[in-house]
């Protein structure tokens, strides 16, 4: 540990009294008796420092989509200005350089979104048509594993109570870290989000673009470039990477590899649907979404996205960016895992979802 | 992943990175906010502070320490939770069970020893704030007077002579070694 703190030098309060400097002579045996004292001390034992990191994640996210992402993210002024009860968290500015800048220009900034982040707001169904679940809304209290809440001792007088001002402290904090969080996550999203914030959320190889209304149905039915079926057998060679199997879903009805190789569709009865692809670099699949927002969840402790609505699905041209609708989409879970990217298209629920995406070989 | 790192791609966005950083002083964290009076809430002052510490990331200083930095604001948080709590802070500092080190041929000194300890420990609880902030940060959490002033918001000179005082308090109330 490093000691070169801001103060050195001076000493404003002088010693009383017995003024003699430093502390070393007299107090020699003292000081190490209380360093001993220490170690021997009863600390509870801290959280699981992993435990501690997905619940501060967890908070840092609450905001993602739902609600909040939609004004706030699409306006490129952002953060002062879609809370302003709220200190402006400056430094977070997005930058506008993005590409997404080009995204349809539907943002309506007075609409933005205190309302739905007002204090003491803990569902947040009510703001609207088509929000999520109440029962997956973001999280606005502070998150802690169960377990962990059992170890509160027994006997203490207050027991878990909390003072009506930590309360509302609680609740400030949540709406600044909403406000902060609702750009943080768009470019937290990707290994590459840092380049752009934009408002636009980018993820596991799909650009999802966020409206306030719904985007108009796709009608057609269009297949991915170079789409074509393949016997299971010639998949490995001619996909460009290891091909997965959810193993809850058994083998899948049919396969094909579009894309030169970068992408591989299985399907199964249902209507169930996987498609994993490389390249995590530029995005390919493009998603437009009015409410209800992206539910954000994980997948063996990995960030991912639940999509819970139908919408527009389209690719986007590796040449030149072009967007290329393909057809409207049933709810999707989107992950990422070891650098390939997956959505997982048809499941009944946000649990089947993620239960099949889980079992991932 | 360093700190510098892990900080430097945290302000970029990237949640992961904050995830290790917090996954790496979440137990100093939790020992500091508890030792400074969180008592059982300490958990919810650590997950506050950490969850403040990335809204103020920007201000850090990239060539100062993390660790001082981010036990500043669990101090604070501490602090205003102790504050809100209209009293003082709990200091429940209690020797754990299995602090008297058993020497089976003294059992007499290890006696002696352990209420040593309690006394001692007694007299840290009941030293004025100051005193026993200063000699929580220094002794227990094994913190330098330069990051006790950071951690505790004071100049070092106050550092000092808080613990100066604490610990000439606490040889009045106990005594010298074994006395």
């Amino acid at each position: 540990m490093n000691s070169h703190e801001p103060f050195e030098e001076p000493v404003d309060e002088p010693l009383d009294g017995t003024s003699d400097g430093p502390l070393d002579g007299p107090f020699d045996e003292l000081e190490a008796e209380l360093t001993a004292l220490g170690n021997l001390l009863d600390v509870p034992g801290p959280p699981p420092p992993s435990d501690m990191a997905a619940a501060v994640r967890a908070r840092l996210e609450q905001v993602t989509p739902p609600h909040d992402a939609r004004p706030t993210t699409r306006d490129t002024h952002v953060p002062g200005t879609s809370a302003p009860d709220t200190s402006a968290p400056d430094a977070e500015a997005p930058r506008t350089s993005a590409p997404g800048t080009s995204a349809p220009g539907t943002s309506a900034p007075g609409t933005s979104a205190p309302d739905a982040e007002a204090p003491g707001v803990e569902a947040p169904g009510g703001s609207g048509a088509g929000g999520p679940d109440p029962a997956h809304g973001p999280i606005t209290g502070p998150v802690r594993p169960h377990t962990r809440r059992d170890s509160r001792a027994p006997g203490r007088r207050d027991g878990g109570r909390r003072s009506p001002a930590r309360r509302g402290r609680r609740a400030r904090w949540a709406i600044v870290a909403a406000v902060v969080v609702a750009v943080i996550t768009v470019t937290a999203a990707t290994p590459q989000g840092r380049a752009a914030v934009t408002q636009i959320l980018r993820f596991a190889g799909i650009e999802i673009e966020i409206g306030e209304t719904t985007p108009p149905p796709v009608t057609t039915t269009a297949t991915l470039p170079g789409e074509h079926q393949v016997p299971r057998t010639d998949v490995p060679g001619q996909a460009r990477f290891q091909v997965r199997t959810p193993a809850a879903l058994g083998d899948p009805q049919r396969v094909t590899v579009a894309d030169d190789g970068r992408m591989v569709s299985m399907f199964w009865p249902g209507g169930l649907r996987l498609d994993q692809f490389d390249g995590t670099v530029s995005p390919f699949f493009f998603k437009k979404l009015g409410p209800p927002a992206p539910e954000y969840t994980r997948v063996n402790g990995r960030e991912a996205w639940w999509i819970p609505g139908e919408h527009p699905l389209g690719y986007i041209l590796r040449q030149d960016g072009t967007q290329v609708p393909l057809r409207q989409a049933a709810a999707t879970l989107i992950w990422q895992q070891d650098s390939l990217n997956f959505r997982l298209e048809g499941a009944k629920s946000k649990a089947e979802a993620v239960r099949i995406a889980s079992s991932l070989g | 992943m360093d700190d510098d790192e892990a900080i430097a791609r945290s302000l970029e966005g990237d949640l992961a990175a904050y995830e290790v950083l917090v996954a790496r002083y979440s137990a100093l964290a939790h020992r500091t906010a508890f030792m400074l009076g969180a008592g059982d809430e300490a958990e919810d002052v650590v997950q506050e502070a950490f969850v403040k510490a990335f809204r103020h990331l920007s201000g850090f200083r990239a060539d100062a320490p993390f660790r001082p930095w981010l036990l500043r604001i669990v101090a604070n948080e501490t602090h205003n939770l102790t504050r809100s709590r209209g009293r003082r802070s709990s200091l429940e500092l209690r020797l754990a069970g299995n602090a008297d080190t058993r020497v089976p041929d003294d059992p007499e000194g290890a006696a002696v020893a352990t209420d040593r300890r309690s006394r001692l420990l007694a007299a840290v609880r009941g030293l004025p704030e100051r005193e026993r902030q200063a000699v929580v940060c220094r002794y227990f959490l094994q913190l330098s007077e330069a990051e006790t002033a950071q951690v505790l918001g004071w100049p070092v000179g106050t550092v000092k002579s808080s613990t100066h005082r604490g610990l000439a308090r606490l040889r009045g109330e106990v005594g010298d070694e074994l006395a």
